[in-house]
Order: structure tokens, then C-alpha cells, then sequence
């Protein structure tokens, strides 16, 4: 009898035990599904939509608009307005930075790899959302126009690019005209109008009208189209002059934004009270790029930067020298990158811009004494920028070259920034609808009125004629570490052309080739650039 | 290798009969087959009297006609023998191993003779002697296919264990550990002085009824038990001073001076100045005895260690009691262990040696030295170069830094076996293990190192840490036996397995304190960061249940001769997709005990072959969905959004293992050979792979993707070279080679392991191409220097166009070759064991050939940088004056082959009498890594088996914990290796 108890005692353990097969995943902590909370005190623009769009709109601080290795690095690196030396050491990396400058970058250049999973990333924010199906006909509108810019980013670097519309599922390769006439279509659709003319009617527009530039109203759109239509020769062979100089004429006439000017200025974060030369405020154009520029009458789109929760603005970083920490009291050291060549520079000459853009001479700490380099390599401690560059590989000098300054520090700064970067402001609108208007026209003196207005704002002399060449050197000085030129010296026809330590390079060059990883992990459905 | 004692079997029990009954004092001498045993119990069967035999294996013990005497001895069968008047009984006790070695196996024990998969056990006396403070170390180069490295002498760093080379990119590459038969446990909580055993089971046949876990092999460890007598009390203990092994050669101050170098005035050794000679200190306290059916063993063991570099090392208290017993007529047996682990770590910092290594030589350490003014009580009084990328007083560093972990744990499990009949019993088993940590970490306002010196608003950081692991395991099997008549048996075994992992941790940093007048990261109130937006830094997580249920059976036939084992395990994870949590891993072996079989003659021929499939799991929980990130609106307004972190792949499944195995063993007079050879296909391996970003969002994501081969060979021989009685010498050698070829990759080629910052971020160094060996080392391949200072590299593909930039290094026509190998082709352990009368003299040498390391302080540093006149240069004898950039290349990839004497310990034993107090002890002197044969320039040429800096580098490509694809990377920050020679003392009271 006790034999049975026990056997039985044994079986139902086993029985139990047995039953017990439960694996199921219960994650604690951690997001598995999209969720969006409306703000209180929401700062949502363009009516509704709200911070459910942060997610997307955060993207433009993810694909690098003012940090090293994406956007900004593609934009500026393979330019005539920056360079970053090697610096006995330093700065080689793998010799990427070089590539760029010399236009010799391959498949597997880390930042035409970052650019593309970064972008991408982006693209794929924008269609979560879209996919949601929680956004209203305002928020939809944006996203798609969000989405759109990014595209038109990928197309302006990649050319013949995928354009996945919806999350988790892959896209074809397409032809850049067919990104273009998709990218149109997309910006016009959310316009609410057929095509752009000076006499359209943007009441259909789903967009807003009201400012804030950290959302897409109709004016941000309309600027994003009119940089389409201004580079569309490129893009697909067809020029469209016309609609770029009347989208950026519906912008100026209705928009209601001002060039900030005399009567516009900022206290200046980077003031040392012990400097006489730090100006107490910021006024005019320094007034655009300031750490307090928030809130500019003239910025129409700008990624918002924030030095505690919106990071990723790391110019200060990126481009000082180490010892440069003690002018500003930053509580980070300095990585000695970015500087400007030296015919850029040069090209600021006798223009008030020059001083606002440029870090340059010799450097004091907060209290005024002479800033020291111990590691100094010409024998002088004192820690000088010089324009002149002794060369770009293997010993670039460690206190060489200007450096950029135009999107000016704070005391007290943070490795991230608090400028917000614009993306589409009206100083450059104006320059959009000088050159699209000579274009038209063929006449280069046509836009002298519009540029300047620019130079007007900016304090420099008036100009009485102008050619292509001296128009994209005032659209250099006024765009400057705006992460435009890439694709200006490409529209000009000069991004082909020899520069400082650069030889002439080949049309192929124009685009980036599609990245070595991205071509490897599509299982054939890429195919590379011509070229490489 | 000889692993289990050889001694012929027979048995010779004297009885000298009389007729005395009353109580009488009976004395007699245990021996065995090599002569008298020391230290043998003799015990009143049910009473608490007992002794021990002395050194000559005498001893006096008081018993009673009727009474059943006990004589035991570790290793040997107890002998049970009647006292009838007789005042002299003599006992030779027969080695266990005679009626055939029992092996713990998993799920119960197995004769030796009918094992069919490859399983080494390693007795504590085989075990490596001196300051041994990681139970790992115990068994570095005992047992072939087994590789146990440490790079550098860290205190606070394990070892990394690899069972037949590397078996998984995306799981669990370190073996499975079960600690008396609960898997999962924690090496780190068992002290080595508590061990008695280690079985290592190597291939997939023996470790399959682990299934999930059994895929990079099992550990078993088995702890010392009591015994049935008197309390014996023993205490051992060592005391060891270690010092740097190797130091990398540096401009002196003069050299670097001559070179051009920025004069500071002072001539300063800075490795000097971080390092000292460590001293160890070990204490083992053991009580362990038994009455009736109850034995028992307590142990208490206190450590304080002290690494090379100043102010790391930890003190640790480990106390461990177990008590087995039975019930129920001695059918219900109870196994109950506890175990308590506390350390108190300094971990200091080891970048400091980094720094020692580039800092200018002639600055000062203090301030007050300077040759120019200098405001050094910002800095605590320490010297600082400021303006320069990357350096800092390693003196100060270390000085200021307080780095501390403190971490505990416990551990209980319960055994419990209840005989139902002679041939059935079922086991019952649970276990809970708990870790818990604390880690704080404090940059004073005076350190430049991260502790912000220099800024007037950020200075000092106070980081702090918790983590809490809990390990359970809840275990029933039962297990029938049945005779088939003659030698043969039948022997089924089936049961279950749970067991369930939480994890939970947190994390909080933040700065911005008033002064250096104290430690504030005990005082984090003081910080002003809490009024400042967004600076401090706070990280929280929990794991969810992480379960592993695994129903399993075995079948072991003994058929004569012959011998057939299968197992099956059916195995459900948490971690895997909906659809794929389950997955069953069969094995299967066959053996054949030749030599009787065919009638030999030999002491042993046995040949046997087995073939499993084990799985793996990834080390992450929740990659089967997708996971997000929360985007606050920023900008002081509230709300916001969620963007994608990583995306889901709900197909994720088991990654599996088909290994195959044949091995022979052998034996012959003095002889011994054991012989492996197998081969492993991986498939379905989980890796975290570059996928389409333009699918998927984010261009990276956890897949089954790709396969791998290993191959490899093990050789184990042992000889007894001199056996003269007074004069022993015996010799083991082990052998292994094992090479890993990638079969199928998402990419048909990637390269891992950047090299970083200063100035070679987004360089590579180590090459994966699916149809080659994983571990490939390379690089442009150096023949030269320019005019210039620039390096010359080879055209390797004859295009008349050198191609050499490390960005391209994945182009068509990149100059590049494969330099060498991370692992090496082959690993080597001689064991030399010389008795002489009471003294024993212990070498063991340990090898590795064929593999090669990247110096990356030779990369970095060496080059003569002309702009670089403020860091000292590294200064080997490869180095090329003229270089003066610094470009990795072949030039930094060295041969790392060493032979090296591990191990050497001379030790005497000296018997009291066991009517002292103390009845003996055993002296003795230990040196570790005495000396070493390489050519390589490091600090240490031991193989690096993952990269520890496997992570993202500032400004590039997250590399997606790809740590295991770039071995071979010897890092700037790895700690320097040391060496040490030790005092031992073990008493017996």
C-alpha cells in the first residue's frame, strides 16, 4: 500500500513538473511598440500634429546635420570650405577625411556608410509614423514633406537610391529622376497644389503658415522645393529655374520673415567679461547663428539643437584646439578637426562676415592671458590659428587654419551645442532667388538686387556686377558652415575643379558611391554608381 | 596524461585475531599499494571516536570487541573491519579507481570505462599549486582542448575559458559551469582550496545533456565533502608578492630629449611611478568530520590581493558549509551546500598604464617640480600637460581615482535522492544563486582624468552602479538500473529542468562639486549638477523571467564490452521567436573496450565515437521584437515620440551544434596516451548582423545567419619516467590545435576591431571572409619609409597603384594582406611532477605557437611624430627611427609564440606525530611565470581571444559587439602582466 502511495506521490511530482513548459517573453523595461505623448506646454507648430512628429523630426539631429561623420562631414569635408588635416597622429583615421578632400572616396568610406543607415533610419521614422495612421491631415503633410527632404538628401549624395514607403518593407532601386519626380510630387502634394507658379493657391495645403521653425510649415516646404528646382539640372538634366525662383518669391512676398538687422540681437553667450573684443551682444547676422538664436526672424526651418536634451551640435568639439577649452571654459577638451582652407578664408577678405565666421589669431583664456600650447609645434607656446596650412598629410600643423566659428560658442559650453542649425532661412532664400532668377534670365547682373540685400544686412559693400563666379563666392560667404556646398560647387561646375592639396576630379565624384555594406546586406538589389 | 591514479588492484587485509573483548588500545598501520597513507581515518563505526594515521601510516586508536572499525582515506574505498580481541590490525586500502572510476557526467555518474564521449577529470592533487586566487586557474593547461588566458595581471579580471576553441559568435562562448550538479553557477563563488575535482566535458556527446548551455562544454566541480571521524582541522595558507612580468620599453628622458622631445626639466620612470610589488596574502581555515550517517565540511577562506598597478587588487572573505546525511533507513540521502562570497575590489584604473607608457619623461609628477610656474593645487598638486589630446598624469590618475566594486554572493542548494528500490531512484534538486554588486566610482574636482580639473563648472564625477543576478534552478530526475546478466547493464535516466535568470541593475552619474575636501561621491547631494539641466547621466534595467525548461533522457547499455550511450534533450528558451522557443539535441556514443575485447593484454585500449547536437542561445533577452527609444520634444516643452533602436526578427531561432568526436585511449606499463580528434559544423548561427536599412529602419539586427567548422586534435600523454620508491618523476604532456572557418556570413567580407583614437579611428585590423579561418590578422604590409616620414607599403596585387588607405581596406585592389593569425596553431602544457622523499618538486611549462597580436601601443606610439614632441616614444627593437607617421600596418603585428615555465613549486612535507598538535604540514615555495621565451614586444604574448575594446570608437561605425570576430587586438588599457613568487604553508591539527 505504501509502495502505491508512493508511486503515486512520485507521478503526480513528475505530472506537475511536467506541465510547466511556460518560455514566454515578458520584457520589463524596455519600449516594444510605438507611443506618443502629447505635450502640455506643446511647442508643436503648424496647428496640430504635435509631438507625436518628434520622432521623425529628431532625425534631422541623428543623420548628423551639425556633427562629425554625417551630413554635415559629406557637406563640408569634400568641399573647398573645410578640411581636416593629419595631424602627425591625429585626425588620420583610416585616411577617410583625406578621401574627401581629395574626392578619392571608395564604397567603404565610414561616413558615405553613416550617411546612408542614417538617412535611412530617418526615412524609416517618417513612415512609422505615416504608417500609424494616428497623425492628422497637418502632421501627415509634414511627415510626407520630412520624408521628402530626406529623400531629396539621399538622391543629392547617392543619386539612384530605394525609396521605401513603408516600414519594414524594402523598395526597388530607383534612377535619380525618378527619385526627383517622387520627391516633387510628394513636397507639391503637400503644398496642396499641381506644380509651383507665381499664382498658386496654397489654401488646399494641408501645411500651416504659422512660425516655428521646428516644424514644417508651407514656407519650410516651399524652400525645401525651391532647392529641388535650383539643383534639378543636375539631378535630372532639366533645369527648373522658373519654379525655384517663384517658390522662393512666395516665400519672401508671404512669408512674413525678416532678415535679422541692426535692431536684431542676442546677449553674447561667449563673452568674457575680462576680453573687451568679445562684443556684449550679438547683432545682425552674428544674431543667426548665436547659441541663443532661437526664435530668429529670418529662420524659417532650423534642427533644433539643445545642449541637455536635443544633443548632437558638436561644432565647437569637432573643430577647436585642445587648449581652446580654456577660452570658452568648455567642460570638454577640444579634438582639434575642422578648419577652413585657407583661399576660403582669403575669400572673406575686407568682408565684415570674415570675423563673425572665423576663429582666427591668437587665442586668450577667460581672463585674457595668452593661451599656451606646450605641445606647440613651432616653437611659440602661445596658441595662434593661422590661415596658412603647412599641408594636409602626414604633419598638418596643430594650431593651422582658420577655424569655423560662425555658429558661435558659449561660455561654459558643452561638447553638445546649443545653436539651432538652419536648414532653411531667409538670407538664403534671397540667394535662391537671385541665382534662379539670372539663370532664367542669363543675366547674372539680375541678381544683384536680392544679393545685395544680403550683403547689406551683413554690413559689406554693395556690389555692382556679377558674374557665376562671384555670385557662388558671396553665396560661400554668406552660406559658410551651412553644409551647403557640396552641392552648390557641384550645380556651379566647380566641384570637379583642383583646390588646395586637390586635384581635378571626375564627374563620377558628383555622387557618392552606394556604401560597400549597404550593397553587401541588399542581397543584390543594389547596384553600385558608375565610377567605382 | 595520467589522469587517474594507476595502481594495480588487489586486496590484502590482515586479521590478527585474540580473544580479548573488553575495551583495549588496538594499533596498526593503514598502507596501500605504494606503501603506508598518512592522514588515513580510522574511526569507531557510530561514535564520535577517531584518529588519523601518521606520516608512516601508523595509528592508536581505543575500540571495543564487536566494534566495527572504519578506515578511510580520499581516493581509496573505505575498508570496514571488526574488532575480536585483536590489539594490532594492519589495513592496506584499496585505491577507489580499482572497482572502476566513477565520473560525475550530468544527471548522474558514469565507470569510467564506459564513457564514450571526451571527459577529463582533474583531482585536486593534479591540480597547479601556489597563490592560486581564480578557481580557473587551477586547471590552465591541464587538460587539452581547454584554454584558459588572462592577458595581463588584473586582480579583477577573469579569465576567458574557451573549451575546444571558439563555438558561438553571438551566445555564450564560456563553458558551462555546474557547481555538485547546478548548472549555471558561478565559478568566481567557490574558493579553489574547496574544489576536490574538476570534470571537463569537451564534446558535444558528453555535454548534450545540457543541451542550451552544453554547446561551449561543461565544467563540473565537484567540492570537498566531509568525512566520517573526528573533526579535522586544517589551515593553508600563501603569501605572495608579485611584480611586473614585462615592461615595454620607452625613450629614457635623455633619449627622448635627443629625439627633439618638449623639455619639462625631471626625469621621470611613470610605470615606476603607478606600480609597486603586490603582495598576496591567502588564508584557508577548514573543520570537516562526521558521525554516524551525517558528514560535514565547513571552510572559511580570506584573501587580500594587491595587483602591480598601485591601489587595485580586493579583499575576500568565502565561506562555504555543506552537510550530507540520510533519512528513512538511509533511502532518502540529503545533500545540503551554502556558500557566501564577499569582495571588497579596488579596481583603480588601468589606463593608467596607457599613459606611463606616452607620458613626456621629463615632467615632473608634482607641480612643485615644474621648471615653470604652474598652478598645480587645481590639480590636487599633480602635474598636468595641458593642450594636449589625451594625456594625463597617470600618477594622478591613480592617486585620485577611488574606483571601488563591492560584491557578494550566495549561493544554497539542496540534493536530495530517494532509493524507491535497488534499482530506481529519483533526485530532487534546487538551487538559488544571488550576486549582488556595487560599483561607485569618484573623479575628485583636482583629477584632469575625467574628473573635469580644468573646467571652472564641471569638476569631479561621481558614477554609481548596482546589479543583481539571481539564479534558480529547480531540477527532478530518476534513474533506473537494470543487470542483463554477466558484465552487462542497462541504466535509463529522464527528468526535468527548470531554471529562470533576473537580472536588474541601475546606474547614476553626475558632477560638479565644490571642492576636494572630501569623497563626494558619498556626499552626491553636494552636486550642482542637480540643478543643472541634463548633465546627470541615470540608467535603469530589469530582465524579464529568463527561462530555459528542458525535458531529458538517457540511455546508458554496457554490453560487455561494448558501450552505447544516448541522450535526448528537449529544450524551451525565453529568448527565441514564438515559434521557434523549442528545440530537441540528441547525442549518441559508442565505445569499445579493445584490449578485452580481443584479450591484448595491454592495461588499456579503448576506442570511442560520438556524435551530438547541442544549441545555443543569444545573450540578450528580447531580440525577437523590436526595441525603441522614447524622443522627448526637448527644448523645455513637454511630449514626445519613440524611434526605432532595433528592430524585431520574430523568426529568431536556436543556433546549433553537430559535433562528431572519435578518441582512443591507451595505456601500457608506464605509459598513457588519450587521443581526440572532432569536428564541429555550426549552423543557424546567431550573430548581430548588418542588415538593409532601407527594410528594416536600422541597419543593423539579431539574425540566425551563417555556419561555421572547427576542427581540431587533442593529445594527452603521460609517462612514469622513474619509479624508484624513494625517486618518482612523472611527465604529462598535452597537446591541441583547433581552427575555426567561417562557411557562411551575411557579408562575404567585413573587417572588425577598430584601432581608435588618436588619429586611427575607422582603421581595421582584423578580417572576416567567409571560406577562410576566422582571426585573421590584416594590414597593409610595411617595406619602408619615405623621405617624407611617410610608411612604404608593399603593392601586393602588382597594380603598379598602392592602395593602402585603411578606410578602403574592403576595396578589390586594396594593398593589404593577412598577416597573421589571432589563434594559435598550437597550444601546449608539460606537466613535471619529482618526488624525493618528503619533497616534491612541481614544473609545469605552458606554450602557444603560431599566433600573433597587434602591439597597439608599437601603433600608436612608436612612430617618431615630429609634431608629437610631448609623448614619449615606444622603443623596441622594431622600431624604425625614420617613421615618422603613425599608420597601422604589418609593421605592429608581431609574432606572439612564448614557451613558458608557469609554474614551479618545491615543496617538502614534514610529519609531527599525530599525537602533536600539529600532526604535519606541508612548506612550500611557489614562483609563477618565473620564465618566459618570446618574441614578442608586449607586455604579454598571450593570445587575446576577443577584443576588449570591442565597442564603438568615438565618431564611427558601432561595430554591433563584434567583439568576438577581432581577437588578436592587444589594447593600450589592458592591464600589464605580472609574476610572482609565494611562501605555502599547509598544517594538518
Amino acid at each position: 500500500m505504501k509502495k502505491l502511495y508512493t508511486t503515486l506521490f512520485v507521478f503526480s511530482l513528475f505530472a506537475i513538473i511536467f506541465s510547466c513548459t511556460d518560455v514566454e517573453e515578458e520584457l520589463r523595461g524596455v519600449i516594444t511598440t510605438d507611443i506618443t505623448v502629447e505635450g502640455i506646454a506643446s511647442d508643436s507648430g503648424g496647428g496640430a500634429g504635435g509631438d507625436a512628429l518628434e520622432g521623425a523630426f529628431s532625425q534631422l539631429r541623428n543623420t548628423g546635420s551639425a556633427g562629425h561623420t554625417n551630413w554635415y562631414s559629406a557637406q563640408e569635408l569634400t568641399s573647398d570650405e573645410m578640411v581636416v588635416t593629419t595631424k602627425g597622429g591625429d585626425w588620420y583615421d583610416g585616411g577617410w577625411l583625406i578621401d574627401f578632400h581629395k574626392h578619392e572616396y571608395k564604397p567603404t568610406n565610414p561616413s558615405v556608410n553613416n550617411n546612408w543607415n542614417s538617412h535611412y533610419g530617418a526615412v524609416n521614422a517618417c513612415n512609422e509614423l505615416l504608417a500609424g495612421g494616428t497623425l492628422d491631415a497637418n502632421g501627415t503633410a509634414q511627415i510626407r514633406a520630412l520624408r521628402a527632404y530626406f529623400f531629396w538628401r539621399l538622391m543629392d549624395m547617392y543619386g539612384n537610391i530605394k525609396l521605401p514607403t513603408s516600414p519594414g518593407s524594402d523598395a526597388a532601386q530607383s534612377t535619380r529622376a525618378e527619385v526627383f519626380a517622387f520627391i516633387e510630387s510628394e513636397l507639391l502634394a503637400a503644398l496642396g497644389v499641381s506644380a509651383i507658379s507665381p499664382s498658386m493657391d496654397l489654401s488646399g495645403s494641408a501645411l500651416g503658415t504659422a512660425k516655428d521653425a521646428y516644424r514644417l510649415n508651407q514656407f519650410g516646404v516651399l524652400g525645401i522645393i525651391s532647392k529641388l528646382y535650383l539643383n534639378a539640372e543636375v539631378y535630372t538634366g532639366t533645369a527648373r529655374w522658373q519654379e525655384a525662383h517663384d517658390a522662393a518669391d512666395y516665400i519672401i512676398n508671404n512669408g512674413g520673415y525678416s532678415l535679422c538687422d541692426a535692431g536684431c540681437s542676442v546677449p553674447n553667450p561667449g563673452k568674457r567679461p575680462a576680453v573687451s573684443e568679445d562684443p556684449d551682444t550679438l547683432t545682425g547676422y552674428a544674431a543667426v547663428f548665436a547659441p541663443n538664436n532661437q526664435g530668429n526672424p529670418e529662420h524659417i526651418w532650423t534642427v533644433k539643437y539643445d545642449a541637455a536634451t536635443a544633443g548632437g551640435m558638436n561644432l565647437a568639439m569637432m573643430s577647436l584646439h585642445y587648449s581652446s577649452q580654456l577660452t570658452w571654459n568648455f567642460d570638454s577638451q577640444p579634438w582639434n578637426g575642422y578648419s577652413t582652407l585657407e583661399d576660403f578664408y582669403r575669400s572673406f577678405d575686407g568682408d565684415p562676415r570674415q570675423k563673425m565666421a572665423f576663429i582666427e589669431g591668437k587665442q586668450l583664456d577667460f581672463g585674457g592671458s595668452a593661451l599656451l600650447d606646450y605641445a606647440t609645434d613651432d616653437g611659440d607656446p602661445l596658441l595662434d590659428y593661422t590661415p596658412y596650412i603647412n599641408e594636409l598629410y602626414p604633419d598638418g600643423c596643430r594650431e593651422c587654419g582658420a577655424r569655423p566659428g560662425k555658429f558661435s560658442y558659449s561660455q561654459f559650453g558643452r561638447p553638445d551645442m546649443d545653436n539651432d542649425f538652419t536648414l532653411i532661412r531667409l538670407g538664403q532664400v534671397y540667394l535662391i532667388r537671385a541665382e534662379a532668377l539670372a539663370r532664367v534670365t542669363g543675366d547674372w547682373n539680375d541678381a544683384l538686387t536680392d544679393t545685395n540685400v544680403i550683403r547689406g544686412r551683413a554690413g559689406a559693400s554693395l556690389m555692382t556686377s556679377l558674374d557665376a563666379s562671384s555670385f557662388l563666392a558671396e553665396r560661400g560667404r554668406e552660406m559658410f558652415g551651412e553644409a551647403v556646398r557640396r552641392t552648390d560647387l557641384i550645380r556651379f561646375g566647380e566641384y570637379g575643379k583642383a583646390w588646395w592639396e586637390k586635384n581635378p576630379s571626375s564627374a563620377d565624384k558628383e555622387i557618392f558611391p552606394i556604401p560597400f555594406d549597404a550593397i553587401q546586406a541588399s542581397g543584390g538589389s543594389l547596384t553600385q554608381n558608375p565610377g567605382y | 596524461m595520467k589522469i587517474y591514479m594507476k595502481n594495480k588492484l588487489y586486496l590484502y587485509l590482515c586479521l590478527f585475531l585474540s580473544g580479548i573483548i573488553s575495551a583495549q588500545q588496538i594499533t596498526g598501520v593503514v598502507s596501500s599499494d605504494d606503501g603506508p597513507l598518512p592522514g588515513a581515518t580510522v574511526l569507531v563505526q557510530g561514535t564520535n571516536i577517531g584518529t588519523s594515521s601518521d606520516f608512516d601510516g601508523n595509528f592508536t586508536i581505543n575500540a571495543e570487541s564487536g566494534d566495527v572499525l572504519e578506515v578511510s582515506f580520499v581516493g581509496f574505498k573505505t575498508q570496514e573491519i571488526t574488532v575480536s580481541g585483536q590489539d594490532q590490525i594492519n589495513v592496506t586500502l584499496i585505491a577507489d579507481q580499482a572497482l572502476e572510476e566513477v565520473v560525475v557526467t550530468g544527471y548522474g555518474s558514469q565507470r569510467e570505462r564506459e564513457i564514450t564521449s571526451a571527459v577529463v577529470k582533474v583531482d585536486s592533487g593534479e591540480f597547479n599549486q601556489g597563490p592560486v586566487t581564480d578557481p580557473i586557474q587551477l586547471l590552465q593547461g591541464k587538460v587539452a582542448g581547454l584554454t584558459i588566458y588572462k592577458p595581463g595581471g588584473n586582480p579583477n579580471e577573469n579569465a576567458t575559458i574557451r573549451i575546444r576553441g571558439l563555438s558561438t559568435l553571438g551566445a555564450n562562448t564560456s563553458p558551462l559551469v555546474v557547481i555538485d550538479g547546478v548548472p549555471g553557477a558561478t565559478l568566481a563563488n567557490v574558493d579553489p582550496m574547496d574544489i576536490e575535482s574538476v570534470t571537463v566535458l569537451k564534446d558535444g556527446s558528453a555535454a548534450a545533456i545540457y543541451g542550451a548551455r552544453g554547446s561551449s562544454g561543461v565544467l563540473l566541480v565537484q567540492t570537498k565533502k566531509g568525512s566520517i571521524g573526528e573533526a579535522k582541522v586544517s589551515y593553508s595558507g600563501n603569501y605572495a608578492v608579485s611584480s611586473i612580468a614585462n615592461r615595454i620599453p620607452v625613450l629614457s628622458a635623455s633619449e627622448f630629449l635627443a629625439n627633439g622631445g618638449t623639455d619639462i626639466g625631471n626625469d621621470t620612470d611613470w610605470v615606476d611611478a603607478i606600480t609597486r610589488d603586490g603582495t598576496t596574502q591567502i588564508h584557508n581555515f577548514s573543520v570537516s568530520g562526521g558521525a554516524g550517517n551525517t558528514v560535514y565540511r565547513v571552510s572559511a577562506n580570506v584573501k587580500e590581493i594587491e595587483g602591480i598597478l598601485n591601489n587595485t587588487g580586493y579583499k575576500q572573505l568565502n565561506s562555504r558549509a555543506g552537510i550530507s546525511t540520510s533519512a528513512l533507513n538511509d533511502k532518502l540521502k540529503i545533500d545540503f551546500n551554502v556558500s557566501y562570497t564577499k569582495r571588497d575590489a579596488d579596481r583603480g584604473d588601468e589606463r593608467a598604464f596607457e599613459f606611463a607608457q606616452f607620458y613626456n619623461p621629463t615632467a615632473p609628477i608634482y607641480g612643485a617640480d615644474s621648471p615653470f610656474a604652474f598652478n598645480s593645487a587645481q590639480y590636487g598638486g599633480y602635474f598636468e600637460s595641458l593642450g594636449l589630446f589625451r594625456s594625463y598624469n597617470p600618477v594622478s590618475i591613480i592617486e585620485q581615482t577611488r574606483n571601488t566594486r563591492n560584491s557578494t554572493d550566495f549561493n544554497y542548494n539542496v540534493n536530495a535522492v530517494y532509493e524507491v528500490s535497488d534499482s530506481f531512484d529519483i533526485t530532487v534538486r534546487a538551487s538559488e544563486q544571488r550576486t549582488t554588486s556595487k560599483d561607485q566610482l569618484y573623479r575628485p574636482t583636482t583629477l584632469l582624468f575625467e574628473g573635469n580639473a580644468v573646467s571652472p563648472t564641471r569638476r569631479g564625477l561621481a558614477n554609481h552602479g548596482t546589479f543583481d543576478l539571481s539564479t534558480q534552478v529547480a531540477e527532478i530526475f530518476a534513474t533506473w538500473n537494470t543487470s542483463l546478466g554477466g558484465d552487462s547493464q542497462l541504466s535509463i535516466t529522464g527528468g526535468y529542468s527548470y531554471n529562470q535568470i533576473n537580472s536588474n541593475g541601475m546606474s547614476f552619474g553626475l558632477g560638479d562639486f565644490p571642492d576636494n575636501s572630501l569623497d563626494y561621491s558619498d556626499a552626491i547631494q553636494n552636486s550642482q549638477d542637480l540643478l543643472n539641466d541634463g548633465y546627470i547621466t541615470a540608467n535603469s534595467y530589469a530582465s524579464p523571467d529568463e527561462k530555459l525548461i528542458a525535458m531529458f533522457g538517457r540511455v546508458n547499455l554496457v554490453l560487455n564490452n561494448l558501450f552505447v550511450n544516448a541522450s535526448l534533450r528537449r529544450e524551451g528558451s525565453s529568448k527565441l521567436g514564438a515559434d521557434n522557443k523549442w528545440g530537441a539535441f540528441p547525442a549518441f556514443g559508442v565505445g569499445a573496450d579493445v584490449n578485452s575485447m580481443f584479450g591484448l593484454g595491454l592495461d588499456k585500449l579503448k576506442v570511442r565515437v560520438g556524435y551530438a547536437t547541442t544549441g545555443n542561445i543569444p545573450g540578450p533577452n528580447g531580440l525577437s521584437v523590436q526595441a525603441r527609444n522614447f524622443v522627448y520634444a526637448g527644448g523645455g516643452s513637454a511630449g514626445g515620440a519613440t524611434s526605432l533602436a532595433r528592430a524585431a526578427n520574430p523568426d529568431l531561432k536556436w543556433e546549433e551544434k553537430a559535433e562528431t568526436n572519435f578518441g582512443i585511449e591507451f595505456d601500457k606499463g608506464p605509459l598513457s596516451i588519450d587521443f581526440d580528434i572532432y569536428s564541429r559544423n555550426i549552423t543557424d548561427f546567431l550573430i548581430d548582423r548588418q542588415v538593409d536599412v532601407t527594410e528594416f529602419g536600422v541597419d543593423r539586427r539579431w539574425e540566425n545567419a551563417g555556419a561555421v567548422t572547427s576542427k581540431g586534435w587533442e593529445l594527452a600523454l603521460g609517462y612514469d619516467v622513474l619509479d624508484t620508491g624513494t625517486i618518482t618523476y612523472n611527465t604529462n604532456l598535452m597537446l591541441s590545435s583547433n581552427e575555426v572557418t567561417l562557411d557562411e556570413y551575411p557579408l562575404d567580407l567585413a573587417q572588425y576591431g577598430y584601432l581608435g583614437s588618436p588619429g586611427q579611428n575607422a582603421v581595421t585590423m582584423v578580417r572576416v571572409k567567409v571560406g577562410s579561418p576566422l582571426g585573421q590578422i590584416f594590414a597593409p604590409v610595411f617595406t619602408g619609409v619615405n623621405p617624407d616620414g611617410s610608411p612604404i607599403f608593399k603593392d601586393v596585387n602588382g597594380d603598379g597603384n598602392i592602395n593602402s588607405d585603411a578606410g578602403n581596406v574592403l576595396q578589390d585592389d586594396y594593398d593589404g594582406e593577412v598577416i597573421g593569425s589571432a589563434y594559435p596553431d598550437l597550444e601546449l602544457g608539460w606537466g613535471n611532477v619529482i618526488t624525493f622523499g618528503d619533497w616534491t618538486i612541481n614544473a609545469f611549462f605552458r606554450g602557444a605557437f603560431g599566433h600573433s597580436l597587434i602591439n597597439t601601443f608599437r601603433a600608436f606610439y612608436e612612430p617618431n611624430v615630429p609634431s608629437q614632441t610631448s609623448y614619449n616614444q615606444m622603443n623596441t627593437n622594431l622600431r624604425e627611427p625614420s617613421l615618422g607617421v603613425a599608420q597601422y600596418s604589418s609593421l605592429y603585428v608581431e609574432k606572439a609564440d612564448f614557451f613558458m615555465l608557469d609554474n614551479l613549486t618545491v615543496s617538502k612535507r614534514i610529519n609531527f606525530g599525530a599525537d602533536k598538535a600539529i600532526k604535519d604540514a606541508i612548506v612550500s615555495f611557489n614562483a609563477t611565470r618565473p620564465f618566459i621565451s618570446t618574441s614578442y614586444t608586449g607586455t604579454d604574448p598571450t593570445p587575446e581571444l576577443f577584443d576588449s575594446e570591442g565597442g564603438a570608437e568615438e565618431g564611427n561605425i558601432a561595430d554591433g559587439g563584434a567583439a568576438l570576430l577581432a581577437p588578436g587586438i592587444d589594447r593600450r588599457a589592458d592591464y600589464f602582466a605580472s609574476k610572482s613568487v609565494s611562501l605555502g604553508l599547509k598544517l594538518n591539527f
